[in-house]
């Protein structure tokens, strides 16, 4: 399998009021093109700021990123219109309506206007949101906010999706909905890399599992497998058992 | 990332801005009034016009100096609209305490009192102390009084008094609204740019927008277009009030005084960029923003001639940009001087726009 993503050691250390923290310790692995990767881990555990990295939002401290190809250091504006990112923060400007907010991704990714009107048109309809389109997202739901967060980062057509927790604080109805999105843009050969909190929604979705830990990456499989290799039942259990029980801040 | 393409995205940026301020009624309609407003309180209500301030002059000494002195003050004829500034009274024998009461009462807005050795002294050369006790209360009369009297007494010895027409002519409008206009574009500037960055902070979309290929460039050169264009329309909403609400005029060149705006405005914008790098949402912003424009606002002369200003707060203000945009405004609106009059307050709003702006381009960081 091609890998679309590749990491070697990556480090990434913060300095904050004297004190100096490694977010990510030492991380190593690779994405492949056209899988579904999902990355689990609690709290603190580095999940984010490797995301932020990959998305070319924060630079190394250490190692080596590749993604598609591009080093993430010094060709992030190669790497930046090939990705679609849906952030952790919903972050829609709420004085602009779902089409407007739709438009203005499209312009700043160069869409051509046509093609641009048209994938809005259709993605509009695909998530429900064509009879709220010209109203402004400040009213919007936060179910609504989210499905129009996940058609924004696909305006521009991306090979490879970053989602960062998609589905906290929705419904269940939404939940299943932004799944469904996930895998429909996966058989159109996308590559999508997401966090989350939920479980059985890392072992309904993902092709492989990355748990991370205190800035490491613990395990790396297949859900199936690492289920099997620890007996745990589900992936709750296999994740206590790797992140121990211990609630972190 | 072609040249032509940082120009599209910023003007992507900024149709968007405005899109969103057009959104923003309740912003939209103080920052078009906000200036109207000062105008009107300040040019009709607080009146810098002083007219017929009752000053009296304690003089027991009948020396020659002192009845120049006298004499002098009370030649004095600046006028506001055709009245004179001061209306001067004498009297002997009068002790400080007794004059403070007076003042306490509101009977004098100055007293100037000269002690009995006066003429003797400056005949001698020596060191003389003249006390002026003034109505601190009124700022404006109080400031235009001390001025006044500093000048005189500048011109101890020979005693010429030569009072340049600063006020002479002058609608208190007429002085009034240069420093209204740039008021208006510095803290229009500063805290439109420094809100608008520090809440799209708070709501993500700014990261979002730092997220797509669009360069920091861009979205920073966006934001300047949409800056330079609100404020300049703002300060022509000011002008034409001002013209129609209380008749004012522009003697100077309309393309030095948008030269002088736009370069200005930069300058706002770069601070603004810098003050909203440390926070991280709207609120934080608009304290800082206070301790900033607030103290811009009283110290460097929008209300008052700068040189009525004691000392210390003449020296903050020749720290602070905006007294050079107001000097330089003034000058062309009101003298209807050139370039070489102003270029010194020029250079200096050059070199603070380029200092903003470089340092905020560097603070505005992608990471986030």
């Amino acid at each position: 399998m091609e890998p679309i993503i590749e990491i070697k050691n990556l480090v990434k250390v913060f300095h904050s009021r004297g004190r100096k923290i490694t977010a990510v310790n030492d991380v190593s692995f690779d994405v492949f093109k056209g899988e579904i990767f999902g990355m689990i881990g609690p709290n603190g555990a580095g999940k984010s700021t490797t995301f932020s990295v990959l998305t070319t939002l924060l630079k190394p401290t250490s190692g080596s990123v590749k993604v598609a190809g591009f080093d993430v250091e010094k060709q992030d504006d190669k790497i930046r219109p090939i990705i679609g990112i849906v952030p952790q923060k919903l972050s829609l400007y709420p004085l602009l309506t779902a089409r407007e907010n739709l438009e203005l991704m499209g312009n700043l990714y160069n869409v051509p206007k046509k093609v641009m009107e048209e994938r809005i048109d259709y993605y509009l309809r695909l998530v429900g949101l064509e009879s709220s389109a010209d109203r402004f997202t400040g009213g919007f739901s936060g179910g609504m906010k989210q499905r129009l967060s996940v058609i924004a980062a696909v305006i521009h057509d991306p090979e490879i999706l970053f989602w960062d927790e998609p589905s906290t604080g929705l419904d269940p109805q939404t939940r299943q909905a932004i799944w469904k999105l996930a895998k429909k843009f996966n058989t159109e050969g996308k590559t999508l890399i997401f966090t989350t909190h939920y479980m059985e929604e890392a072992d309904n979705l993902c092709n492989r599992v990355a748990v991370m830990n205190s800035g490491k990456i613990v395990a790396l499989d297949d859900p199936e497998t690492l289920k099997k290799n620890t007996g745990g039942a589900n992936l709750e259990e296999v994740f206590i058992r790797f992140t121990g029980e211990e609630v972190r801040d | 990332m072609t040249i032509k393409t940082e120009i599209t995205d910023s003007f992507i940026v900024a149709k968007k801005e405005f899109k969103i301020l057009s959104r923003k009624k309740a912003l939209l309609i103080p920052l078009v009034l906000f200036p109207i407003v000062m105008i009107v309180f300040f040019g009709y209500g607080m009146g810098g016009t002083v007219k017929n301030a009752p000053i009296l002059i304690v003089s027991s000494d009948t020396g020659i100096a002192s009845s120049s002195l006298v004499q002098e003050i009370g030649n004095y004829t600046a006028k506001y609209n055709g009245n004179p500034m001061f209306s001067v009274t004498y009297t002997k024998d009068m002790s400080q305490s007794e004059a403070e009461s007076k003042i306490n009462a509101g009977m004098y807005k100055g007293i100037l009192m000269i002690p009995s050795d006066y003429s003797d002294r400056v005949a001698k050369n020596e060191s003389t102390t003249l006390t002026l006790l003034t109505d601190s209360a009124d700022t404006t009369t109080s400031g235009l009084i001390i001025s006044f009297m500093r000048q005189v007494v500048a011109k101890t010895g020979s005693i010429i008094l030569n009072i340049p027409n600063i006020y002479g002519h002058l609608e208190f409008l007429d002085f009034l609204t240069p420093g209204v206009i740039a008021l208006t574009v510095f803290m229009g500037s500063v805290a439109t740019t420094g809100s608008a960055i520090a809440g799209e902070k708070e709501d993500g979309t700014l990261v979002r927008m730092l997220m797509t290929p669009v360069s920091k460039r861009s979205i920073i050169l966006g934001k300047t277009i949409y800056q330079l264009i609100l404020q300049i329309g703002r300060a022509v909403v000011l002008i034409i009030a001002a013209y129609l609400l209380l008749g004012f005029n522009m003697n100077g060149s309309w393309l030095l005084f948008s030269l002088v705006l736009v370069i200005f405005t930069l300058g706002g914008v770069g601070m603004g960029i810098i003050m909203s790098a440390g926070v991280e949402d709207y609120e934080s912003f608009m304290q800082i923003n206070m301790l900033v424009t607030m103290p811009s606002m009283f110290v460097t002369g929008v209300f008052f001639p700068l040189s009525s200003a004691p000392n210390w707060m003449q020296y903050i203000a020749y720290c602070l940009p905006l007294t050079y945009a107001i000097d330089a405004l003034r000058i062309i609106m009101i003298k209807g001087q050139g370039l070489s009059a102003i270029s010194h307050d020029l250079i200096i709003l050059s070199l603070f726009a380029v200092i903003t702006f470089t340092a905020g381009v560097r603070l505005f960081r992608r990471e986030a």
